[in-house]
């Protein structure tokens, strides 16, 4: 179905994002092993409805323009840690569906993404 | 599946009686429509998917069988997390498959404050009679899973009322955990097709074209990208609570539509126990209704990826415990909501915007439901508690029960719920209901609406039993009705 298709603009956001989170959530989770979850998010991120992906798009390229910015990776850290309206679903959705991933697919990985 | 190019690149089909939808409502109705002689055509927009080809509760069912891979919310402060069926059999292929029957009170208040025509008590408890029949509605054969006896440990430890709750199941005497859910593809979908009815898989209907409050044809988008058109006399939509209002709005049909979505909001904990205890492809039989309606607990599937979710909302403190997974199991506490959301389907967009507001009194429920729920896992053996809410203590004993309570708020939890209704509310008060007494939307000549959205509140149970006992009701009122035009 048309809402089952890739957007590639999205991806772009959503994957950065979602490698950083990764990377400080489960800092021992093999690359390979980072990539599969992250191309898993961006195919879930894809799929939501037409309204909620407009508010990831939005709420995402504010993250993204974090990233880039001096010391935006620790507001950002900062904005991820705080029950935040809004700003903070983000970062939950792509934590939940990261995490989701990996534990149904290696059920044995530690906290820190080592592999059992 | 009666199809015949018109146009390149188009579809059209035709039918005396459209359905758009198969779950709940759309299959029994399509079941009793197609055995009294109607010519029916149901229209779904998901796949077949033959049961046992995908684990249940996994990524790869909500890949096949959610609505966008189960990423669904209602917005609001805080948004609540939804999921909804899109494949043959929509829910009842993916839900916990319990069955509650309607209770008596709901309806009686149904019937006063909605003023719904003719609601029968005895009609209505002989059709769930015939429900329950038809899908082997039965308890478990033998002992409740490890999971399960939790809530009614600690609920009996505590005084609690609980009970298991049938499932619609057939179940391998022998080896009970082999049960076989009996969903709408293994029961009134088959029945329906036997009796003559065609079932389209694949198809998204985008809009009915509607003259003079009559609706003829309705436009479709076909899964490989494909338009077409259908023509009909009759229309059930029965896309369930979201997807209902939605092509009902698309249409341009006016009225009370899409403006009361009633949900039940829960929410969860994950307990960890001194036994592996993890059945990850199933979920809890009982449930503790002490508190029943306002509030009740059960067991929500545990698969290892659904525990880490549960884990993930304080994993600096609680993600060490990832490793004991087959020791915990997640639990939910679901209240009846006094709060009302929205489904609003905007121009240009191809799905609704669904907004819901949980009222104070919901919060408060919410944080005293989380509190007792996990006292009931201490009294049940749990040696840690952990809450699914950003900044939750870990409980480990009573005494961490006050510290946890005052922590809770709403903002910091993960909402979500299963249970969505009453977007078209049934009855005869037109300030409130967009349906008739039954289901025929108002203003409309023939279209009707047979799912959950005609519920005009959230019932306080599962509600597949009330749902699947109405649609038969209004289905068997509209053949009569119908026959009796010649």
């Amino acid at each position: 179905m048309a809402s089952d298709r890739r957007h590639p603009q999205l991806d772009r956001i959503v994957g950065p994002f979602a490698e950083m989170v990764l990377a400080d959530d489960l800092p021992r989770l093999p690359a390979q092993r980072r990539a599969e979850v992250v191309e898993f998010v961006q195919r879930r991120a894809s799929a939501v409805p037409s309204f909620t992906r407009f508010g990831v798009t939005v709420i995402g390229l504010f993250y993204r323009g974090l990233l880039v910015a001096p010391s935006g990776r620790v507001i950002a850290r900062f904005l991820m840690s705080r029950p935040v309206p809004v700003l903070a679903e983000y970062p939950r959705l792509i934590r939940s569906l990261g995490y989701a991933y990996v534990w149904e697919r290696w059920p044995d990985t530690l906290r820190d993404g080592t592999p059992a | 599946m009666n199809a015949t190019a018109t146009t390149p690149g188009t579809v059209a089909m035709d039918a005396e009686v459209l359905i758009v939808g198969s779950g709940a409502g759309g299959a029994t109705t399509a079941a009793v429509l197609a055995g009294a002689g109607f010519d029916v055509l149901i229209v779904e927009e998901g796949e077949w998917v033959e049961q046992g080809s995908v684990v249940p509760f996994s990524l790869e069912q909500m890949d096949r069988q959610y609505r966008a891979g189960g990423v669904t919310v209602a917005l609001g402060l805080p948004s609540i997390a939804y999921t909804e069926g899109r494949c043959a059999g929509g829910g009842t292929e993916i839900n916990s498959g319990l069955y509650r029957r309607p209770p008596d009170d709901v309806l009686q208040r149904w019937a006063a404050n909605f003023r719904i025509a003719d609601l029968d008590h005895d009609e209505v408890h002989s059709i769930a009679n015939e429900v329950e029949q038809a899908l082997s509605v039965s308890t478990v054969p033998g002992p409740p899973s490890a999971p399960s006896d939790v809530l009614r440990r600690g609920a009996d430890g505590l005084g609690w009322q609980n009970s298991e709750i049938p499932r619609w199941m057939k179940y391998d005497h022998h080896d009970p955990a082999k049960g076989q859910r009996q969903s709408m593809t293994r029961t009134y979908l088959p029945q329906a097709v036997a009796a003559g009815a065609r079932l389209v898989t694949g198809c998204r209907i985008d809009a009915l074209e509607m003259g003079n409050g009559t609706a003829r044809r309705a436009t479709t988008t076909l899964a490989d990208g494909r338009r077409g058109i259908i023509t009909f006399r009759h229309v059930f939509v029965c896309g369930g609570a979201i997807q209902s209002p939605a092509l009902l709005q698309r249409s341009r049909i006016p009225g009370h539509i899409g403006r009361s979505l009633a949900v039940h909001p829960t929410v969860k904990l994950a307990a960890r126990f001194t036994d592996e205890l993890n059945v990850p492809d199933d979920v809890p039989v009982h449930q503790v209704r002490e508190f029943a309606p306002d509030l009740s607990f059960g067991g929500s599937a545990s698969q290892p990826g659904l525990v880490a979710l549960a884990l993930s909302d304080q994993w600096a403190t609680f993600g060490r415990s990832i490793v004991d997974w087959r020791r915990i199991s997640v639990y939910y506490a679901a209240i009846t909501s006094e709060g009302r959301g929205r489904v609003r389907a905007v121009r240009g967009l191809r799905d609704p915007i669904v907004t819901y507001g949980l009222t104070g009194r919901d919060r408060a429920l919410l944080g005293s439901g989380l509190a007792r729920l996990a006292l009931l896992m201490l009294e049940a053996g749990a040696d840690e508690v952990y809450p699914s809410f950003r900044g939750a203590p870990l409980v480990r004993k009573r005494a961490d029960l006050a510290a946890m309570r005052s922590a809770f708020s709403v903002a910091r939890a993960s909402v979500m719920t299963v249970h969505l209704c009453s977007t078209v509310p049934m009855g005869e008060d037109t300030t409130k209901c967009g349906a008739d007494s039954f289901g025929r939307v108002h203003g409309t000549a023939n279209v009707w609406v047979n799912d959950a959205s005609l519920l005009p509140t959230a019932p306080g149970v599962n509600p597949q039993g009330t749902v699947m006992a109405l649609s038969i009701r209004n289905a068997r009122r509209f053949a009569s009705t119908e026959h009796s035009r010649g």
